[in-house]
């Protein structure tokens, strides 16, 4: 039993009869927490068939036994629940770092489980083991910016608040949960929305506690941090030449250099020689402003930021005047696509205001500002993608009434001014128009606006699969092993265990070496657009990518830097601690646990999902109807042959291999992909085995 | 010596140069009434009683068995970048389990707002949902201490190094340190009803990711208050 890491204790909050219990995480324990909580409730207790909206379903807002702990990386926030963005009534998972998984185990909780709906706008208020359903309608129609103020000044400054804007409200599909200034959770905004649930308002006063000596946990934290973490995404090797590296990797993520500082902040702080080593520096060497907003963006910095815990700091805090001019603060946060998507909305392109660069740093930061208030979720960029596609086809100007084309300022959108992201995420969040169908995402809009099949086989739309959802990190970058990957979930993959480690900036032969000691061979590694056949290696290499995931979702840990696969330091020969998480688990929680026996928990917990699909599906054809690719997989670069150098070209029999290969090591039925009753007894999941065995969905 | 020892050490060994390129952001009045008190009206912290060198806390001197040069803990706003890895390692160290609520240093409980919470133009006052800067808030170590002084059983201390200290077996957990503190920086945890202070153990300033802390000796702090023309 343990003595740790988790607070042993679940909220169940009907929101149709407001009563509010208390249940045991104990029960969930073989499925650690966060995603594992919420695929064993949602697989018990909501049926096949049942929709987003509907009040059958539930969502589970999970954290797992090392949120809190200070663990470093460990404050992310699990939720899952029914996705709307395609027809199908899939599960998926959306994510938030920040606070709020920490703050919620401080209060004495593991998971919030929330079944029914509301007639009436609420808030969720947990205080500490004080949970109470409040009164929204002051906050209601208001976005998230608002409402976190609200609801902190009823609560208490200490307060973290996760909630949804008013995309959520109007049911959008492509909505967010939002905690803290930037730290957003895709896909299920409107899941609350249909609730009536506004936010959740945490205060916890409560510990986690540690099951063995806080010296064993002090210690794994110093030789992480001396020895084992990288920069951002766990890149190991600097983006220009530094004393301390004997590579250099353009694309790095550890940006510090001399002369790159914050450029906003009090003393214009310097990034620096960031070196591995020196603890008192990690926080400088993901400079992140630069990459996701451009070079001119230094000198807007304030600051880096992130979650609880985390001292790799990724989300860039700026101070960009500019933006007052379009009624919003100045003060803009985010992270990667969320500075990206509002770009690929503006796709013809933005026009430079007073310098150069500028006009594109504006647009993203607009963009952001906008979308985090209102909860509007881009779907992986796709929402840009989509729009361009339409606009571009002529498909908008036929689909649009006349009146409303013409109320559309396309003048904005052709000349790159931002002026244009207005128009565009306020349609969108209050359902202005047919326009704003693009809300709905791809799977829907494509459906309903005729796309033609172009926009699926067309690389640069960045589609991934037929059921509607965009490519992250998958052929393109990573072979087999992302493509694997990214047919495994309900939507875009977010799994970076194999994308940190293949980008981590070390030369090819090096994550051979590394390969070699992790899954038998370094033929596991290709090197980038060189590819080479499917073998037994990349199989191994694509179940330790999507166990991690489902592991790191679990425990909970950052899935943008955990596993800790490489090092930057040479004497380790670049190799990281794959030992980690459960060396961790094993100190946090008071029980001890190995590697092999921690990863087998995240194989029970990815094995449910795919059960859990099977079971919404209602087939067990997992190979025909689920893990399915569009054709720029296997098609582009049409003067090519697969396996040459200088293309990303797949070959359709080599990647059904591929899958096979998966299945098996997965021990799923090698025809269909669907999981096996042998396999789940083995997992502890019989119960499971018994449900899809009454439902007809075991395979043969 | 353990890698934990190490990395504390490490936090202290700055040189003279660095030390006061640090106190040389103390340049305006609102960053020195940080340091001594904010609308008490002319408090200065009075620098003859503080003698400093180590801390007595048992605990700590399990991850830091030799004395750690001591000062006040001093927090540089424009480096903290929110990670709040001071308040899990403080209280790890110093009470065993991960409390931020007890931390002796305060950033979460003003992480979306800053100190006074929000206000009707929180865009534009501190913390996430306004100008992006944190607000950690540091114990003044108060040559007059006000929890001290207001403590009714006499639990806190000067100790010989110079910090004021909890001594856990006199405290009742009835609070009036923490109302009496004109910051609310001593924090009574709920689990053991013992007050909880800083002590100067340099646990935080020894792991932040950004060297956003430091303790900087008395003398430093000396002069560059007389620098900038307070008295001191």
């Amino acid at each position: 039993m343990s003595t740790g890491g988790w607070a042993g204790k679940i909220i169940r909050v009907n929101l149709t009869s407001g009563k509010i219990s208390s249940e045991d995480t104990s029960k969930y324990q073989d499925f650690i927490g966060g995603m594992g909580i919420g695929y064993k409730v949602l697989f018990d207790e909501v049926p096949a068939g049942t929709k987003p909206y509907d009040e059958a379903n539930k969502i589970v807002v999970g954290t797992g036994p090392l949120c809190g702990s200070g663990v470093p990386m460990s404050s992310r926030t699990n939720i899952t629940s029914l996705y709307p963005g395609t027809d199908m009534n899939l599960v998926t998972d959306s994510h938030m770092g920040g606070n709020f998984a920490a703050f919620l185990k401080y209060a004495g909780w593991d998971a919030i489980i929330i079944e029914g709906a509301s007639s009436k706008p609420v808030w969720l208020r947990i205080e500490d083991d004080k949970v109470s359903l409040e009164d929204a309608s002051s906050v209601w129609g208001t976005g998230i910016y608002n409402t976190t103020a609200v609801i902190g000044s009823k609560m208490g400054k200490e307060s973290c608040v996760a909630a949804i804007g008013q995309a959520g409200e109007n049911l959008v599909n492509l909505s967010v949960i939002m905690n803290g200034s930037s730290h957003s959770a895709g896909g299920h905004g409107a899941v609350f929305g249909s609730k009536k649930l506004k936010a959740i308002g945490v205060i916890g006063t409560g510990s986690v506690k540690i099951g063995k000596d806080k010296k064993e946990l002090m210690d794994l934290d110093a030789y992480v941090m001396k020895e084992i973490v990288g920069a951002n995404n766990q890149h190991v090797v600097p983006s220009t030449p530094q004393p301390w590296s004997e590579f250099v990797y353009e694309n790095s993520r550890w940006t510090a250099r001399e002369g790159l500082t914050w450029g906003a902040s009090e003393g214009n702080i310097d990034t620096g020689i960031a070196a591995p080593g020196d603890v008192n520096k990690v926080g400088y060497r993901t400079m992140k402003a630069i990459k996701d907003l451009g070079p001119v963006a230094a000198k807007y910095t304030v600051r880096m930021g992130g979650c609880q815990s985390c001292p790799i700091r990724c989300h860039a805090q700026m101070n960009i005047p500019q933006l007052e001019q379009y009624g919003v603060s100045p003060y803009a946060a985010n992270t990667c696509m969320g500075w990206f998507s509002p770009a690929g909305v503006m796709f013809k392109g933005t026009k430079d205001q007073k310098e150069e660069g500028d006009g594109n740093m504006i647009t993203r930061a607009l963009g952001s500002q906008l979308a985090d208030d209102y909860g509007v979720w881009c779907n992986y960029g796709s929402i840009g993608r989509d729009f361009a596609y339409a606009y571009e086809s002529g498909i908008i100007k036929k689909v649009l009434p006349e009146e409303e084309y013409n109320s559309i300022p396309w003048n904005l959108l052709e000349a790159g001014d931002p002026a244009f992201l207005k128009e565009f995420y306020r349609r969108v969040t209050f359902k202005e128009g047919e326009f704003s169908h693009l809300g709905d995402g791809t799977y829907h809009i494509a459906k309903r606006w005729n796309f033609g099949a172009d926009y699926f086989d067309t690389k640069k739309y960045s589609m991934w699969s037929p059921l509607g959802f965009p490519k992250h990190h998958a052929s393109d970058e990573s072979y087999q092993v992302g493509a694997i990957i990214n047919c495994m979930f309900n939507r875009d993959a977010q799994s970076h265990s194999h994308q940190n480690f293949i980008s981590s900036g070390l030369p090819v032969d090096v994550l051979k070496k590394i390969a070699e000691k992790l899954w038998g061979s370094g033929d596991a590694i290709d090197p980038p657009a060189n590819y080479t056949p499917m073998n037994e290696y990349k199989a191994k290499f694509a179940k330790y990518g999507v166990i991690r995931n489902c592991l790191h979702d679990s425990l909970t840990l950052c899935n943008w830097m955990w596993p800790l696969t490489a090092s930057p330091l040479k004497e380790r020969d670049y190799m990281g601690d794959t030992s980690l998480e459960s060396k961790y688990f094993s100190v946090v929680t008071g029980i001890d646990t190995t590697e092999e026996e921690l990863d087998l928990m995240g194989e029970r917990v990815f094995t449910l999902h795919r059960a859990l699909t099977v079971k919404e599906m209602g087939t067990t054809d997992m190979r025909g109807k689920h893990d399915l690719m569009v054709n720029w997989v296997f098609d582009i670069d049409p003067d090519k042959k697969p396996f040459t150098e200088g293309t990303i070209k797949m070959d359709r029999d080599d990647m059904q291999l591929a899958l096979t290969m998966f299945y098996k090591e997965m021990g799923w039925d090698e025809k269909t992909g669907a999981p096996t009753r042998a396999t789940l007894e083995k997992l502890n999941m019989k119960d499971v085995a018994d449900e899809l065995a009454k439902l007809g969905l075991l395979p043969a | 010596m353990s890698e934990t020892q190490l990395i504390l050490r490490g936090a202290i060994s700055l040189s003279n140069n660095e030390k006061k390129g640090f106190l040389d952001k103390e340049t305006t009045r609102r960053e020195f009434l940080k340091l001594s008190g904010k609308g008490i009206g002319g408090t200065f912290i009075s620098l003859s009683l503080l003698n400093l060198l180590g801390c007595t806390n048992t605990n700590v001197e399990e991850v830091a068995a030799f004395p750690l040069a001591q000062g006040v803990l001093i927090a540089d706003r424009a480096r903290c970048t929110g990670c709040l890895r001071c308040e899990t390692n403080c209280s790890l160290v110093n009470d065993g389990k991960a409390m931020p609520y007890i931390s002796r240093i305060k950033v979460s409980r003003n992480y979306n707002f800053g100190t006074d919470g929000p206000k009707l133009a929180y865009a534009y006052e501190d913390g996430a949902f306004g100008n992006k800067l944190m607000s950690p808030e540091t114990c003044r170590q108060c040559a007059e201490p006000y929890c001290g002084k207001a403590c009714p059983v006499g639990a806190i201390s000067t100790n010989e190094i110079g910090a004021r200290v909890v001594d856990e077996a006199k405290c009742v957990g009835c609070g009036t340190c923490t109302k009496a503190c004109p910051w609310t920086m001593p924090t009574v945890d709920p689990e053991t009803m013992k007050s909880t202070k800083c002590v100067n153990c340099g646990t935080c300033a020894a792991n932040c990711p950004t060297g956003a802390l430091r303790i900087v000796p008395w003398e430093e702090v000396k002069y560059a208050m007389r620098k900038l023309g307070y008295k001191a």
